[in-house]
């Protein structure tokens, strides 16, 4: 199944990824083969799956520790003013010329 | 002059000759810095790494060397705080050399995916060392410093290790902190180690594992205990030879120095025992889903606001400065497998890719599991089908670099640890053998690699 151009924009703009029509060419090659490759999962029986071994998802202990980040933001923000994080300036926040 | 003042200027030396001779292994490392860490008061000097010199892929924070995950997206960011695995080994008494080249943010299988440019290999400058963690195995091959951590998450130190002939283990999931290894897939990354022999890998390992407050998935146990000495007997140890590995598409010399290393372990008294992982042909296209759905989340939040570079200030909205910084940022192995992992979690889309996925990895767990409950101690496998590939052989075919890693990215998938150690050489080109272990067996499979690296021949010709 071939990764159509209008496949790639829309996956481009759901990762805010600037793709211009060369990138987006070859990115419709590329992935088609990709997904060409992964795509004998298909013959896979996965129903009644579980996992293996509880520890290849461990979780520890809930502890509260000291944070090594927790010291004034001054000592590793790059710009700050009045306390806070310096940001660029936008026009406008949210919109953005294309949806996904 | 001190001892570790000594060491210092050395490492130094031998740094500055590797890169002169064109080897770009390192992309930040001084001679200040070094002899900073040798003259600082706090230095232990009977530490369990006092004399060795350590380097450390740039995807891994450090204080005093940037962290850029060879990208330009982190063009300018020096981060905060500093990986539990570095401090960890500084704390020991090693010398953090510096920061290794590797694929940007660990994703390629040959370092030729770098901002800063490819690494090669020490033992053929025609050749990649292999990747991502290409810059590591290369600082270690060349004698330049004794070991290097890089990271994991399908292969991406033991296939180098094996490309460029040196020890590199991938241990089981958790038992090495990732507080400060910069994310790519949450469930598959591990810090690993790379040494010249079993020995200084494994006395890395036990120095950086354990259990860390700062990682929600590291596994609540003591650090390991350091190496023991190799031992000169496999009797009573049960080693499973998996049929999938030795089929269509391994290369002659690599068969051959398999044949050769199983000789040598009959001779140490092991039992080989012929086993099947049935679903180890599906573990590249499980890998090549799950680790881009989880890049293409851990990745989102390089923007242009918070971290390092930023591409079109005074953009007229907030998307466009988002768009325009990661469009240039991302280089173009990076930006791939974001839409690609974007695009197997997206609408109408998930189940098939991400779904079916995770089912075909719990299977591929499954088939460890049902091997070592039936009496294997570990199983032995090629790490690569091939040796080092030329530089730019596979760039433009994706699924072709993908499939270097076709035998180590299973033990990323199901957990366990493993490790590739040098069995010998084919015209010249180092080969790599696999030992893979159970979950938390890393004792059994460093005992067992170096019993075999001690009469194995890891410089030999094989054929």
């Amino acid at each position: 199944m071939a990764v159509t151009r209008e496949q790639i924009q829309h996956i481009a703009a759901l990762a805010e990824l600037a793709v211009d029509d060369a990138a987006a060419a070859e990115l419709e090659r590329q992935l088609t083969r990709i997904l060409d490759y992964v795509r004998q999962l298909e013959e896979l029986d996965t129903g009644d799956t579980r996992v293996a071994d509880e520890r290849v998802a461990p979780l520890r202990r809930d502890e509260v520790v000291a944070d090594r980040l927790d010291r004034p933001a001054r000592d590793f923000g790059a710009a700050m003013r009045q306390g806070l994080f310096v940001v660029p300036r936008l026009g406008e926040l949210g919109g953005g010329d294309q949806e996904p | 002059m001190s001892d570790r003042r000594a060491l210092a200027a050395l490492t130094a030396r031998r740094i500055r000759e590797l890169e002169d001779g064109g080897a770009h292994a390192f992309v930040e490392w001084s001679e200040a810095a070094l002899l900073a860490q040798a003259d600082a008061p706090a230095s232990p000097a009977g530490g369990a790494l006092a004399g060795e010199t350590v380097a450390v892929k740039d995807n891994i924070c450090d204080l005093t060397f940037r962290t850029t995950c060879c990208s330009r997206i982190l063009e300018g960011w020096r981060s905060p705080f500093e990986a539990t695995a570095v401090r960890r080994l500084r704390d020991a008494g090693a010398l953090v050399a510096g920061k290794t080249n590797c694929d940007e943010f660990g994703m390629g299988s040959s370092t030729e995916f770098s901002c800063h440019g490819p690494t090669v290999n020490p033992c053929d400058s025609a050749r990649v060392p292999g990747g991502s963690s290409g810059g590591s195995a290369a600082a270690v091959a060349s004698g330049a410093v004794s070991m290097a951590l890089g990271s994991e998450t399908g292969g991406s130190v033991r296939q180098p290790a094996a490309f460029c002939g040196v020890v590199g283990i991938k241990p089981t999931y958790g038992r090495v902190s990732r507080y400060g290894l910069v994310a790519f897939g949450s469930s598959l990354d591990q810090i690993g180690t790379f040494g010249r022999d079993v020995e200084g890998a494994a006395r890395l390992l036990a120095v950086i594992s354990g259990r860390d407050p700062f990682d929600a998935t590291s596994l609540d146990r003591d650090p390991l205990p350091p190496p023991g000495p190799a031992p000169v007997s496999l009797a009573g140890t049960v080693i499973g030879i998996p049929r999938e590995y030795f089929g269509e598409g391994l290369h002659a010399g690599v068969a051959a120095g398999m044949r050769r290393a199983m000789d040598r372990l009959r001779a140490l008294g092991a039992e080989l025992r012929d086993v099947s992982l049935l679903h180890t042909k599906y573990a590249v296209p499980t890998y090549y889903i799950v680790a881009p759905a989880e890049a293409s989340s851990n990745l989102a939040r390089y923007d242009g606001v918070r971290y390092g570079r930023r591409v079109g200030e005074g953009a007229a909205d907030v998307r466009a400065l988002y768009r325009a910084t990661r469009g240039s940022g991302f280089g173009p192995e990076v930006r791939r497998r974001i839409l690609l992992g974007t695009y197997v979690l997206s609408a109408g889309f998930y189940d098939a890719y991400y779904g079916k996925a995770q089912g075909a990895r719990e299977r591929i767990g499954g088939d460890f599991t049902a091997v070592f409950a039936g009496g294997v101690h570990a199983v032995f496998t090629p790490t690569t089908p091939t040796p080092a590939f030329k530089l730019g052989e596979n760039l433009s075919d994706p699924v072709a670099m993908y499939l270097s890693d076709i035998y180590v990215c299973t033990a990323n998938l199901a957990g366990v640890p493993a490790l590739s150690l040098p069995i010998g050489r084919d015209q010249g080109l180092p080969l790599g053998g696999q030992l893979i272990g159970p979950m938390e067996g890393e004792a059994e499979i460093i005992r067992i690699g170096q019993a075999l690296e001690a009469v194995v021949g890891g410089a030999e010709e094989v054929r």
